[in-house]
């Protein structure tokens, strides 16, 4: 398994793959950054972990980590390497764990990159640690979920760039559901709006960036990932019946 | 050793592989052998455990590959129809990850790398990326691959395919040469090629196993039957009649016109020393045999008949080329059998 793993994430920094995603991540940090501090009055200079992470969290959620995770399978079976895997002695669900530390390899790389901004922060300004540790712990786990989620629609999609548009799409539509989460609307139905609040990724997010680390919310981004890994292994044994 | 039995496969409601059943001995070479589409790639994605069947098992060295995945595969060096190749990686790098998963140990992986790069020659390759290689090349890092971690079964699907005059001689010799510590299984849709280095055929088609025989039993079938290609002068009628009423020849046909007097025959004999007699009547009976050239019957031509035989399981090869042989002749003798078959469908 290892040796699959490793050559994922050669895989990913041979290609300007790992590259682009960590620059943009950057790119994403910096800018808001400097928004920050343009916002940033003498009196206020903590650094605002809510804002900065949250319109962050959602850039790289929906356009960067398909990024990563639409080669994963598709590629795999566009170019026929399926196969080698599928008769090497390695079970589905090691592949699968293996493509997904990998990705999420790539994450945790552009993430301690990202330090360097509450770095900078904490030296001209004001950095709340325990917020920061949260706010880090929070980012990591929303990403490996939608890396996990990202992996799954690989695993649905033949061609990398079709993975990429679904993936893409689905976590839109993620997106604009929680957004709905505020109207009054939902709000005159509690029960639809309660259960999408369990499940709101963004909801638990904001405790993490407020410096809860609670168990709960834990527990709920941990097993959505193994849902969908689990997911995604079921979705690979059961294409192999249908493949010719 | 690999043994199949009733291997079935659909994929929806068309039956891919039916009720297929063989063995493949240790040092062995089985050549499975059908036209595009007649189930050869499914079958040997089944035995690899890429593919579940629908029914039926398939054990390898004792370990089913349905059950015991994991040992069964361990046994297994699988070179597929496309080279599965990451066009990504340098052949070496390539071959260091497949040893990797195949759980070569980290210490010997490199030397076994290196030797099994000489063997099929494409250590000068070994640091080039596979995007850039030719596609005899790529062929054959796809066959390297197949051998990292000496697996006991190797299983060629279509392996030399794109493959130069040259190389095809290598791959043939490398073929042969491994038999010497495993088994072969190789799938092809070309006989001759099959017929080189095989010991055994299975023949398929329709998902349906034609015949399982030997390449010597095959071989002998194909030659008792010859075509000489005779020129000769004098009238056309005359020589057919002649040839036809020399004992052993099967068939005059494809009768040409060349220039006045002159045309050319294809004769069918049923042996080679058909051929004297043969001459010697249309030499009494004062005509000019100008050229004679002998042309075996192609075992292609062989093969094509016996795969486009209707569907139904066949014993042993000779009843199939029994069967032909009524076959061509009932056509030979101008029936309409051909249409009577399709009214009984």
């Amino acid at each position: 398994m290892f040796s699959l793993y490793k050559k994922e994430l050669q895989g990913y920094f041979l290609s300007p793959l790992a590259y682009t995603f960590i620059a943009l991540v950057m790119l994403i940090f910096s800018g808001f950054f400097i928004w920050w501090i343009f916002t940033a009055t003498s009196t206020q200079v903590e650094f605002q972990f809510s804002y900065f992470f949250y319109y962050n969290i959602l850039l790289t959620t929906i356009l960067l980590i398909p990024i990563l995770t639409m080669r994963a399978f598709a590629e795999e079976r566009k170019n026929g390497t399926e196969v080698l895997l599928l008769s090497s002695p390695l079970s589905v669900s090691k592949i699968v764990l293996a493509k997904f530390l990998a990705v999420a390899t790539v994450l945790v790389i552009a993430m301690v990159l990202s330090l360097i901004y509450p770095l900078i922060a904490s030296i001209y300004g004001y950095v709340v640690i325990p917020n920061l540790i949260a706010s880090y712990v929070g980012y990591l786990l929303y990403g490996l979920a939608y890396i996990a989620l990202g992996l799954l629609i690989s695993s649905f999609m033949s061609t990398p760039g079709l993975a990429m548009l679904a993936s893409v799409a689905v976590s839109l539509i993620l997106f604009f559901v929680e957004l709905m989460l505020g109207s009054s609307f939902l709000a005159s139905l509690p029960v639809l709006s309660d259960v999408l609040y369990w499940f709101s990724n963004q909801a638990k997010f904001e405790n993490f960036t407020q410096g809860f680390c609670q168990l709960s919310d834990l527990v709920s981004y941990v097993t959505e990932i193994i849902v969908f890994l689990l997911w995604t292994i079921i979705s690979i044994e059961k294409r192999r019946f249908s493949r010719s | 050793m690999v043994e199949i039995k009733h291997l079935t496969k659909y994929y929806g409601r068309k039956a891919a592989v039916k009720d297929i059943s063989f063995t493949i001995e240790d040092h062995e070479i089985l050549g499975f052998l059908g036209p595009n589409g007649a189930g050869k790639s499914t079958t040997l994605n089944i035995i690899c455990g890429v593919i579940p069947s629908t029914s039926g098992t398939v054990t390898i060295n004792g370990y089913n590959i349905e059950d015991q995945p994991v040992k069964a595969k361990q046994c297994i060096g699988f070179l597929p129809e496309i080279p599965p190749v990451y066009m990504d990686m340098k052949v070496g790098e390539y071959l260091m990850f497949v040893a990797g998963l195949r759980g070569v140990p980290a210490s010997k992986r490199k030397s076994h790398i290196q030797r099994v790069m000489q063997r099929l020659r494409i250590e000068d390759v070994s640091k080039r990326l596979i995007n850039n290689l030719s596609k005899g090349y790529k062929q054959r890092v796809g066959f390297a691959q197949a051998l990292i971690g000496d697996p006991q079964i190797i299983i060629l699907d279509e392996p030399t395919v794109g493959l130069d005059p040259s190389q095809l001689i290598e791959v043939r010799n490398l073929i042969l040469d491994l038999k010497r510590d495993h088994s072969i299984i190789l799938s092809s849709h070309i006989l001759s090629e099959i017929s080189a280095i095989c010991d055994r055929v299975v023949i398929i088609n329709h998902g349906e196993i034609q015949a399982i025989d030997t390449i010597a039993n095959l071989e002998s079938s194909a030659k008792a039957n010859t075509v000489l290609k005779l020129k000769v002068q004098g009238s056309s009628r005359e020589v057919a009649r002649t040839a036809r009423s020399v004992e052993g020849v099967v068939s005059v046909s494809n009768i040409t016109f060349v220039k006045t007097g002159i045309y050319t025959y294809d004769v069918e004999i049923s042996d080679r020393e058909v051929r004297n007699p043969l001459l010697s009547a249309l030499l009494v009976n004062k005509m000019d045999v100008l050229e004679v050239s002998e042309e075996r019957k192609s075992l292609e031509q062989i093969f094509v008949n016996l795969v486009n035989q209707p569907a139904g399981k066949k014993k042993s090869l000779q009843d199939l080329l029994e069967e032909m042989e009524d076959v061509n002749q009932e056509s030979a003798s101008e029936e309409p059998s051909a249409e009577d078959e399709n009214g009984e469908e």
